[in-house]
């Protein structure tokens, strides 16, 4: 064996880029035992130890910085949430990450990526002036100073052809509630949650600068979001930087709609077993449970499923912290097991609240061949259908 | 009934340190009242198989107390009952006692013939729920005082007039009622003790879900002779033996989330049952998953002893989500950091070793005792109120035994005049 020597100063840079909390930790490894990365085989797996990398971080120790095990964190949450010590161990893989990234240590697989968001604002290689294309035809209010609501869509939304469908149905639900809310449009960027989780701290300043400076000037005090992604980072970081409005997941505002009977969903929809999936950033770092489950139980004849890990405890589907990016074989896709699971349960369709969720669900669904069986939805989507 | 005199002190809690603080007292001369919640005396150390390090039974030291008591005509016990109000001042405290109904007087021989005429049954509360009683039973087979208890709940029923009929010795009286009284007495010494952790609160190990997943607790009751099992330790699911046993350790301990502290006496509690396992089923194995192993002072040779076992493994590594297979076997997952290996290991029973949370944790109390952020009762000179045991800290056996004694002392201080 190689002797291993422990760095201060590589330690000090650590905690300078985030990582605060670092040497609160007692080592006690109850974040790897609940790490999803136990529940499936494969390298990463077998390489990804969350407690073990962060001793090595604790320590300013080599061998953190192996891809594998750098990128394999999807932020879910589990860790955080249950520490003993109350680590933030998120905020420490960021600045773990940061540290290799900021030296130019930039995965290739990402480069593509970071650079999109970079050039144009978006991490899906979309143009800026394409932003808006999921809008033809469904002609959606501009925002203006006396616009109530600011509705943020998520860029996945923007640009990936299936996940428009989230926005659209978003609007067409908006629309039908007769609340005031509009868009900007080209000149937004994306919210650089992921980027920031990837270690990209420049790109996620410069992102956010340029949302803050956007949304203050166009007069924005209320913002919908369509992603808990955009969500969390509005709510939990942006205002430290200059960026404090009150906003609210489109779940939430449908919730309370619905409740002043703006809102009804009076028809039946093709599918009656719904298992509903809980995003990371919507449940376990949002604390938002109940209002997706209630506009599903509004719906008549809707019987909701919960799948065996559901709430607190809910399964990621791996597309956080950027790993929406990641080639993951099959058979290590945390997704197929939720896939299984509601399979088991004989749900028709499992939906969510999440456009990454959404993806990485439709992905894992197809590699499992139950497509026929199972229908993998964005909550909106299921709402705007239940629409009179 | 009035009570006057200025050389008494009050008790509450009849647990091993409410027991041994009255006896001290009443050995010195002073007269004592005993206040117990329950029907009988001896706390939860009367629900354990054995107490380490010697592994004697407690019902042996218990039994001891219990006859000092009877022997002693300076205690007066009062089970089921509870301080409702406390006013005066150190030396001089006027204190009202309420009795819960019984039902059952000093007439019962025990004889269990109520027993035979009750059919209604009820979560059997000295067994955790494990086995049921009926609506008129006896708490334990070696319960203090020996004497049938029955559920209120059945006042008024046809069911409690034929229980009342079947007693041979007119010991059944369902006219009694709550009745309230009041003492004098100089100092009061609190030792109401502690509850188990809520183990349900740790989602991830499915406590309430998983039938198979228990609490060191109720092990100690599945281990007792006197249990539900009659001291075998079956799987809950389908009661069979268990061959293949998990601890966790620290199951909501040292944990901001749940119980910040250290109970201080899980790791020895688990150690123990882990000889209660091994002494029914020497081919059995048992794992032990833990953070560190805390067993200070003398307690080390126990530890030595249990560890130096091979049918024990010790994991360093606190255990994951628990997760229950089609084949009724729970699979517990750890790092185990000794060498960096990641376990997952299919288990018969997994048990929680929960900590002890101070009984005063919520609620108000009838005396004005400062507590600390955790609810155990802080130290509170001069106030003729003095907190003794585990309801000040998590202590063994011993220590409340000291603890009480010290207690004691301090009291009887408060009985004279200076
Ligand atoms: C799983 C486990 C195993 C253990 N095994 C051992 C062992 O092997 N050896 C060892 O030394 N220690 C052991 N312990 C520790 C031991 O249980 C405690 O040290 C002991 O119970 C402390 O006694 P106590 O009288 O302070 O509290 P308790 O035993 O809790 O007694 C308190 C009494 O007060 C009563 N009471 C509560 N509230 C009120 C009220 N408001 N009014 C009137 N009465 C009230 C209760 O009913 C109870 O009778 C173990 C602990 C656990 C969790």
């Amino acid at each position: 064996m190689e002797p291993k020597y422990v760095s201060r100063e590589m330690r000090d840079y650590i905690i300078e880029m985030g990582a605060e909390t670092i040497t609160w930790c007692m080592q006690c490894g109850l974040c790897t035992a609940l790490c999803p990365w136990r529940l499936v085989p494969g390298e990463t797996s077998e390489k990804f130890n969350i407690r073990r990398m962060l001793r090595l971080g604790q320590m300013g120790m080599e061998g953190f910085e192996d891809e594998t095990v750098l990128f394999a964190c999807s932020t879910c949450g589990m860790c955080v949430k249950n520490c003993p010590r109350g680590v933030k161990i998120i905020d420490n893989v960021r600045a773990m990450r940061a540290s290799i990234v900021g030296g130019g240590g930039v995965p290739a697989n990402l480069r593509p990526i970071l650079g999109s968001a970079h050039a144009n604002g978006n991490p899906w290689a979309g143009p800026r002036e394409k932003r808006t294309v999921w809008q033809e035809g469904l002609d959606v209010p501009r925002f203006s100073p006396d616009t109530e609501y600011f509705l943020f869509v998520c860029c996945h939304s923007c640009y990936d052809p299936r996940s428009t469908k989230i926005a659209k149905s978003i609007v067409k639900l908006l629309k039908a509630s007769g609340i005031s809310f509009g868009v900007i449009g080209e000149e937004e960027s994306c919210c650089g949650e992921s980027m920031r989780k990837l270690g990209d701290e420049e790109l996620f300043q410069k992102l956010a600068q340029s949302n803050i400076e956007l949304f203050n000037k166009k007069g924005v005090k209320k913002i919908i979001t369509t992603s808990p992604h955009c969500y969390w980072v509005f709510t939990e970081e942006y205002p430290t930087l200059g960026g404090e409005w009150e906003v609210i997941h489109y779940t939430q505002l449908l919730v309370k709609l619905l409740e002043e009977g703006k809102l009804k969903f009076s028809k039946e929809i093709s599918k009656r077993k719904i298992a509903y999936h809980d995003p990371c950033y919507l449940g376990r770092h949002s604390d938002i449970y109940d209002e997706p489950r209630n506009l599903l139980a509004s719906i008549p004849g809707v019987e909701l499923i919960e799948l065996d890990r559901c709430r607190d405890l809910s399964l990621c589907c791996a597309g956080g912290g950027g790993r929406i990016w990641a080639e993951v074989p099959m058979g290590e896709r945390f997704g197929e097991l939720r896939i299984v699971d509601a399979a088991e349960k004989n749900a028709q369709m499992l939906t969510t609240a999440c456009p990454y969720c959404m993806n990485m669900l439709t992905d894992a669904c197809k590699s499992l061949n139950k497509q026929e069986s199972l229908e993998i939805t964005e909550l909106s989507e299921v709402l705007a259908e239940a629409l009179e | 009934m009035t009570e006057t005199t200025n050389r008494s002190i009050l008790v509450v809690g009849g647990g091993i340190s409410g027991l041994s603080a009255a006896i001290e007292a009443a050995e010195a001369g002073c007269q004592v009242y005993l206040v117990e919640k329950e029907a009988y005396l001896g706390g939860r150390v009367a629900r354990m198989n054995k107490y380490f390090p010697k592994l004697c039974p407690p019902n042996c030291g218990l039994e001891i107390n219990f006859r000092r008591i009877k022997n002693n005509p300076r205690v007066r016990f009062f089970t089921m009952a509870e301080v409702v109000k406390v006013s005066g001042s150190p030396g001089d405290f006027d204190v009202t006692i309420r009795v819960s109904p019984r039902y059952i007087n000093e007439k019962c021989t025990a004889c269990g013939k109520c027993e035979e005429a009750a059919t209604s049954t009820f979560p059997n509360p000295f067994n955790y729920g494990i086995d049921l009683v009926k609506s008129v039973y006896l708490p334990a087979d070696f319960c203090f005082p020996l004497r049938y208890v029955l559920n209120p709940t059945i006042i008024g029923t046809e069911e409690a007039e034929k229980i009342k009929a079947a007693c041979p010795y007119n010991a059944v009286d369902l006219s009694m009622t709550p009745k309230e009284f009041d003492l004098k007495v100089s100092a009061i010494v609190w030792a109401t003790g502690w509850r188990p952790y809520y183990a349900e609160k740790i989602l991830y190990y499915g406590f309430g879900k998983n039938p198979d997943v228990i609490t060191n607790v109720m092990m100690e009751r599945y281990a007792s002779p006197d249990g539900p099992t009659r001291g075998q330790i079956v799987r809950p699911s389908d009661g069979k033996p268990v061959e293949k046993v998990a601890f966790i350790q620290c199951a909501g301990s040292r944990d901001e989330n749940h119980l910040p502290y250290c109970s201080g006496i899980c790791c020895l509690a688990s150690l123990k049952q882990a000889t209660y396992v091994l002494d029914q089923n020497p081919e059995a194995r048992v794992f032990i998953y833990y953070i560190d192993i805390r067993a200070l002072g003398r307690y080390e040779d126990f530890f030595v002893k249990v560890q130096s076992d091979p049918r024990v493994t010790l994991i360093k590594g606190k255990a994951g989500e628990i997760q229950r297979l089609s084949s009724g076997k729970s699979v517990v997952q750890a790092e185990d950091q000794i060498n960096g290996i990641i376990t997952k290991e299919e288990f018969d029973l997994v048990v929680l070793a929960t900590g002890m949370v101070p009984s005063t944790v919520d609620g108000e109390l009838p005396v004005a005792v400062a507590r600390d952020s955790n609810g155990f009762l802080l130290d509170s000179d001069g106030t003729g109120i003095i907190a003794a045991g585990c309801v000040k800290q998590p202590v063994d056996v011993a220590t409340s035994v000291q603890d009480a004694t010290a207690a004691a002392l301090r009291a009887l201080q408060f009985t004279v005049r200076r």
